[in-house]
């Protein structure tokens, strides 16, 4: 059997926030040895052994290199020379600022790859745009479009743009390190995460650019298929809790009939103004309500039981509790990875939504504290003595 | 992914055409498999064989496609290529450094194995729905097929490390892939948040959960308002347009403050910008390095100057509707390695010939026998 599919991969990791991290994770989960070099910020974005955190950076190691230092940006260049892969998402100047873009370190590492993964890209008149997670997501029509029955954007209370720049990220720096193997060769990649996300919208923007249409009609009803019932039907409060839901989706006439029977065919399923596909979809306002008026009455967990053994797709719209804690599935196939907190108590990531048969990737160890690798890092990759390490957390080049 | 990065992608699909060719839009609002914009999109640089994998000699020739790939995706779902007769077990005899990768709704295996899930279902069962829309209001939908290209994402990205691990020993082997587990694993915060605090996290509509961001109507449209510039700047600017109301009590310069009572900060930005332009609000506040931004429609995208001046969208040609069209373009600017648009979507079963003849040896009389058994 063969080790962990990347192992033997350095990764010199400078993202910082989500959209990076979330990139280096794949490439950790698969065996790399994906180093954050960090600066020394208390608190910043939660603590390092529990919660946030732990989901983007297990299996990472930490390096606190003060790259205001010239010392500091020596080290972390000595460190490119026995790496395989740079990866940033800062904008374009902080790299260049350091000496550490990709010109002047192809310079000392021939081949290495530099991938990085600023808001809007590093050319063109924008490319300084301050940006976010949710600033990408109004950019590119998301949030606009991401509405209320009423109209009113009602949507992205999270980063979606964060996971697609990320996951973009870290495919294309697994085609890079594929390239370099076939060919030697290392390269720039200039990652705009907007341009990453942009992509999602594919068939509407297609829609505008070949039908010349405004508004792409996408909306929460006609993103894959024609279908209804189709939609979110609020289910029967549960333990107190009234903001209980399940998604119903009815595409075929054969899933129709399943879904007639599944629900005790009541006398309004056989309504001439349901009859077809294309009748269903025009009378969709009648019918939700009657679907509503069953869905009501079960609650979500059993509704879904209901229609799922008859052959209906639904599902229920898990919460935190119900996707972490209830989930059979999930469980099962053992989705949830524990890491040690400092007290030596488990606690949980989300875990590799994968498995590879020879090479399964693995959660190894809990996210680290900035710096918690400095010694591993100084002492046996960069062969510095013990003498040479005190006197750069001595000097502050390397914060302890 | 892999096409439009140079791998010889064969789309094998059903006589007739992908169930994908048949989802709207299309071009000139005219359904057609070779019109559907759908498949267009998602079928960019790859090539088409048609094969009835329903019938012996349909399978067969799969089985000799296999012989000579790097990799097979399927998304039959669970247990149906093996079913088939082309499952793990065959096509890893036939071909020892074939990676195989199976994409399905739950997985290979658990309770929930046999659901049927499309992305509605999927962005529901795999937390994503739950948090988007208002609290007291239905969940809303998150646009993009999100669960389908987190799923897609992974899948690429398990592939790759197939591949590299057969580098190792030369041995290929199976992916089982989990599209459920694939969105929750594309949450940003549901997850950390809840074995952190062990509370659910909830709908708060465009309010980010951080509590820096969110969606306020000006005169023209929306704006994204950000908390998480530098405040003295924002502040100043607010106070000289008369509207900063109690902002300008000194705990509003702290950080924590302005998280802790966000929809109160909010609600006066919102009364602040209710008669600005919405392209005058977000050009100055750049300028002052407040991170705010437009709200806007998809069609704006190609007007966008940045994305113009990094030639995001690629032209397309389509010579048998002796047109062109513009594509959405690269995920990422690879210099040594472009991202290309090199062949059209294909039409259905454009490359039989070249695929069953040129390439597998097939004998030109045997194709159309085959093509009238309507097994390709």
């Amino acid at each position: 059997m063969a080790a962990m599919a990347l192992k033997g991969i350095r990764v010199v990791d400078f993202t910082w926030v989500v959209a990076g991290p979330v990139a280096t994770r794949m490439l950790a989960d698969n065996g790399a040895e994906v180093i954050k070099v960090e600066r020394k910020i208390p608190g910043y974005m939660g603590p390092r052994k529990v919660g946030l955190q732990p989901d983007l950076n297990r299996n990472k190691l930490s390096v606190a290199i003060n790259m205001a230092e010239p010392r500091g940006v020596e080290l972390a260049r000595e460190l490119v020379r026995i790496s395989d892969l740079v990866i940033d998402n800062f904008s374009a100047r902080v790299m260049r600022g350091w000496g550490m873009d990709y010109e002047s370190l192809r310079k000392i590492k021939p081949d290495i790859i530099c991938i990085s993964m600023s808001g809007l890209g590093h050319t063109g008149p924008r490319r300084d745009y301050v940006s976010y997670g949710p600033t990408l997501q109004s950019l590119t029509g998301f949030t606009r479009l991401m509405t209320d029955p009423n109209g009113e954007p009602a949507g992205y209370g999270y980063s979606f743009s964060d996971l697609a720049g990320g996951l973009a990220g870290g495919f294309v720096a697994l085609s890079a390190l594929w390239h370099r193997r076939r060919t030697g060769q290392g390269q720039f990649i200039d990652l705009s995460q907007m341009e990453a996300l942009t992509g999602y919208l594919g068939p509407g923007l297609l829609d505008i650019s070949v039908n010349g249409r405004e508004q792409s009609p996408v909306d929460w009803r006609a993103q894959e298929k024609p279908a209804a019932p189709y939609g979110v039907y609020r289910c029967q409060p549960s333990d107190g809790d009234d903001d209980r839901w399940i998604v119903i989706s009815v595409g075929s006439q054969a899933e129709w009939n399943r879904f007639k029977n599944a629900i005790g065919a009541p006398p309004w399923v056989d309504d001439t103004k349901f009859h077809t596909l294309y009748l269903r979809m025009r009378n969709r306002e009648e019918l939700d309500r009657q679907v509503a008026s069953w869905t009501a009455n079960h609650q979500a967990e059993a509704a879904m039981t209901i229609l799922q053994r008859a052959g209906v797709p639904a599902g229920l719209v898990e919460n935190g509790v119900d996707l972490c804690t209830r989930d059979p599935q999930l469980q099962f196939r053992n989705f949830w990875a524990a890491v040690k907190r400092p007290d030596g108590s488990d606690t949980y990531v989300s875990g590799i939504p994968y498995r590879l048969s020879a090479t399964p990737g693995a959660i190894r160890s809990n996210a680290p504290e900035v710096g918690e690798n400095n010694e591993y890092v100084l002492g046996e990759l960069l062969g510095l003595s013990p003498a040479e390490r005190e006197e750069l957390y001595a000097h502050q080049v390397v914060w302890h | 992914m892999f096409a439009d990065l140079g791998a010889d992608v064969i789309k094998v699909e059903p006589p007739g055409g992908d169930d994908g060719r048949r989802i709207a839009p299309f071009v000139d609002d005219r359904p057609h498999p070779d019109r559907s914009l759908f498949f267009w999109f998602y079928n960019l640089n790859k090539r088409s064989l048609t094969l009835d994998l329903e019938s012996e000699r349909g399978r067969e020739l799969l089985c000799e496609l296999a012989r000579g790939a790097d990799v097979v995706i399927e998304n039959f779902g669970p247990g149906r290529a093996d079913a088939m007769g082309l499952g793990w077990a065959r096509l890893h005899e036939l071909n020892p450094a074939l990676v195989l990768c199976s994409i399905s709704p739950f997985g290979a295996d658990g309770p929930y194995r046999d659901y049927l899930a499309d992305d509605a279902v999927l962005t529901a069962m795999g937390g994503m729905l739950y948090v988007n829309g208002y609290p007291g209001r239905p969940p809303v939908r998150p646009l993009g097929l999100q669960a389908y290209h987190a799923s897609a994402h992974y899948g690429a990205i398990a592939t790759l490390c197939a591949l590299f691990a057969r580098d190792q020993d030369g041995a290929g082997q199976w992916i089982d892939l989990s599209m459920q587990a694939a969105t929750a694993g594309a949450l940003e915060h549901v997850v950390g948040s809840f074995f952190q605090n062990g509370q659910p996290e909830r709908r708060r509509g465009t309010l980010h959960w951080a509590r820096f961001f969110r969606a306020g109507k000006c005169r023209d449209g929306y704006v994204l308002h950000c908390t998480i510039g530098d405040w003295t700047s924002l502040l100043e600017w607010v106070r000289g347009d008369d509207a900063a109301q109690d902002l300008i009590t000194p705990e509003w310069h702290e950080h924590d403050h302005r998280a802790k009572h966000a929809e109160h900060l909010f609600d006066v930005l919102d009364q602040w910008v209710v008669d600005k332009p919405r392209d005058e609000i977000v050009a100055r506040a750049q300028l002052l390095r407040q991170p705010y931004a437009a709200v806007r429609f998809p069609g704006e995208l190609f007007k966008d100057e940045q994305l113009i001046a990094r030639g995001y969208f690629v032209e397309v040609e389509h010579p048998e509707l002796g047109r062109s069209f513009h594509y959405p373009g690269a995920p990422a600017l690879m210099h040594g390695t472009p991202w290309r648009a090199y062949r059209r979507p294909p039409l259905v079963g454009e490359h039989n010939e070249a695929i069953l003849c040129d390439e597998l040896g097939l004998a030109r009389e045997e194709l159309a026998t085959l093509i009238a058994e309507g097994i390709v």
